[in-house]
């Protein structure tokens, strides 16, 4: 027995090192760019200036000018909240009634609009500029925008919500039917009170994977209704010159999303493995 | 109403919904993939519209698989990037969800911190990565070759280990922006956002295994690499298996990173192949659309099976 405590002894002391080690490598990179951000472009490329220069808030107060960054945040902002929104208003009810109400086709539904997802978005973005561009005139407009974000994301809603419901006793939503609850007060006053955290941790999610999207959003527009995705890609070689404000417009993209995502990390694994890893 | 059709009525929204959005283009996809179909064109304007006259069968999809080299590479490419990623999120996560399930000093912060990369935009990602980090001259890459460069140099005025430092020659930093060498960048970059994804599942699966089963292991005299091997990598197999299904959904489509990366530098997968197709020729673009719909059934149809009966039970 004595080796087995002097190894744990041993490695008491060497993984709690190990592990931020390791934790700080993988947030490096996040580091440098918020680092490089409060240097001058001309700082952000010269060797002597790597860990020592004059911090400057410069690249954030200019970001409008450069990047018109306000425009394309606005556009973020206005197309992953309404696209989780409507995905959520179409994804309840479907999800109410797949949980409550399962019939011997339900597991092949809940599959087949899982394995829409699976459709590569390559595969079906020309015949969608077409469409949006020549009949329904509606590329580039933020209503498009809501609605592909809203169908890309409504398979793993309405996963993410029939997991939540699933735990949700069968009894309960009975006991309201016998009381003559209608459909609607049913998902009103009992489930949706039940299942509260469960929502949110998926809108949390949706308006995340919203944010983030970067094909359709690149692709289905042009100024109109661009998003930062959008902008950042349209900035991808400044050759060195911008490395500073490209930085500041950058940690101004990403920030919102990472400090959301440090809030519902723990919903994450619940909502991305569709409860199958508990 | 009778009580069977209300529970349909709910979910027709979003059965109807997810229907057009993939029938209506697949099925335009299709239709153009048999057609001559180009945007521009001086020679043959008639080609430039939609039109069953321009009919060419089977032409678009011969063109694809045999008359251009660059659909076989994006396709061995593809497979490249995502089994690349798969292999190495799967060894880095659970070596580090293995790491840090324990409790130590600033475990919630290191978590915090871990999993950090995964909510990063994959737009800034790339631009993060190719430009501050990997760029050769003015990246992290370049500044680290030429500084040990220096150092080298300045090893050489010594003497007796000068002489050995002199036969040295000077590093020459890696370039992340030609045709392979930009695919692992774009390997790097995504490896470095999932591996937190990863880690997060195999965490918390790993804090659900029945430590009673590893305490009796112990007593029956177990060493760690064996309890791990028989106890821990069994217990594992439904999130790796889970962790495998969901990256190979975001990554086969994979876009953004690429688009960045190596914009006309000969790197490409399939969906990239099919976006510099759409620039001109829409027929050979949609042939090459469904031959990645039929890829991404295959997987799909595996996956689904794998993943499909562990979630319903």
């Amino acid at each position: 027995m004595a080796t087995v405590t002097q190894h744990s002894r041993f490695g008491n002391a060497l993984w709690p090192v190990l592990a931020w080690v390791v934790a700080l490598i993988f947030f490096f990179p996040i580091f440098w760019m918020v680092f490089t951000s409060f240097k001058t472009d001309a700082d952000a490329v010269k060797p002597e200036n790597l860990f020592l220069f004059t911090p400057t808030l410069e690249n954030y107060v200019n970001m409008t000018k450069d990047y018109d960054y306000w425009r394309f945040a606005t556009n973020s902002v206005i197309t992953s909240t309404f696209a989780t929104l409507f995905a959520l208003v179409v994804g309840v009810p479907a999800a109410y009634a797949m949980a409550f109400d399962p019939s011997r086709h339900t597991k092949d539904v809940l599959l087949w609009m899982l394995s829409t997802k699976m459709l590569p978005a390559a595969a079906v973005l020309y015949p969608m500029t077409f469409l949006t561009k020549n009949f329904l005139d509606m590329y580039d407009t933020r209503f498009l925008v809501i609605l592909v974000l809203c169908l890309i994301n409504l398979p793993i809603v309405i996963w993410m919500l029939f997991t939540y419901f699933k735990e949700i006793p069968k009894e309960i939503i009975e006991a309201g039917k016998m009381d003559g609850v209608s459909t609607w007060g049913e998902i009103k006053d009992i489930l949706i009170p039940l299942a509260w955290g469960g929502i949110a941790s998926t809108a949390l999610l949706t308006f995340i994977f919203c944010w983030n999207e970067a094909y359709w959003t690149v692709r289905l527009t042009t100024i109109d209704a661009a998003t930062l995705s959008k902008l950042i890609e349209g900035n991808r070689a400044p050759e060195g010159l911008f490395f500073g404000r490209l930085s500041a417009v950058s940690t101004a993209a990403v920030a919102p999303i990472i400090i959301l995502g440090w809030f519902c990390q723990k919903q994450l694994v619940q909502g991305l493995t569709f409860g199958a890893v508990k | 109403m009778s009580k069977r059709s209300l529970p349909r009525l709910l979910q027709t929204p979003a059965v109807v919904l997810l229907l057009l959005w993939m029938l209506v283009p697949l099925s335009m996809t299709l239709y153009f993939s048999f057609i001559r179909y180009v945007l521009n064109s001086t020679r043959r304007p008639e080609w430039m519209t939609p039109s069953l006259s321009n009919w060419r069968g089977l032409g678009n999809y011969e063109y694809v698989l045999f008359k251009t080299k660059d659909f076989w590479f994006a396709i061995q490419n593809s497979l490249l990037i995502v089994g690349s990623i798969l292999v190495l999120t799967v060894i880095l996560g659970l070596a580090i969800a293995v790491l840090i399930n324990r409790s130590f000093p600033g475990r919630g912060i290191v978590r915090v911190l871990l999993i950090s990369p995964f909510f990063v935009m994959p737009a800034v990602n790339a631009v993060l990565w190719i430009n501050m980090i990997l760029d050769p001259v003015l990246g992290l890459n370049g500044l680290a070759v030429a500084g040990l460069n220096h150092i080298i140099d300045g090893l050489r005025a010594f003497p007796v280990i000068g002489n050995f430092f002199s036969m040295w020659p000077e590093i020459e930093p890696i370039s992340f922006r030609a045709t392979q060498t930009s695919a692992y960048a774009v390997i790097m970059m995504v490896v470095w956002q999932w591996t937190p994804f990863a880690v997060l599942i195999f965490m918390t699966s790993l804090q659900s295994e029945d430590e009673s089963q590893k305490e009796a292991a112990t007593l029956d005299g177990a060493n760690a690499w064996s309890k791990f091997r028989n106890l821990t990598v069994p217990h594992l197999a439904r999130p790796i298996a889970i962790v495998v299904m969901i990256q190979s959904i975001f990554h086969l489509s994979l876009y953004a990173e690429i688009e960045i990366v190596s914009r006309g530098n000969g790197n490409k997968n399939l969906p990239y192949l099919i976006g510099e197709f759409t620039s001109n020729n829409i027929g050979a673009a949609s042939a090459t659309g469904i031959f990645a719909v039929i890829l991404a059934n295959i997987v799909a149809i595996f996956l689904l099976r794998m993943v499909g009966k562990s979630l319903m039970d």
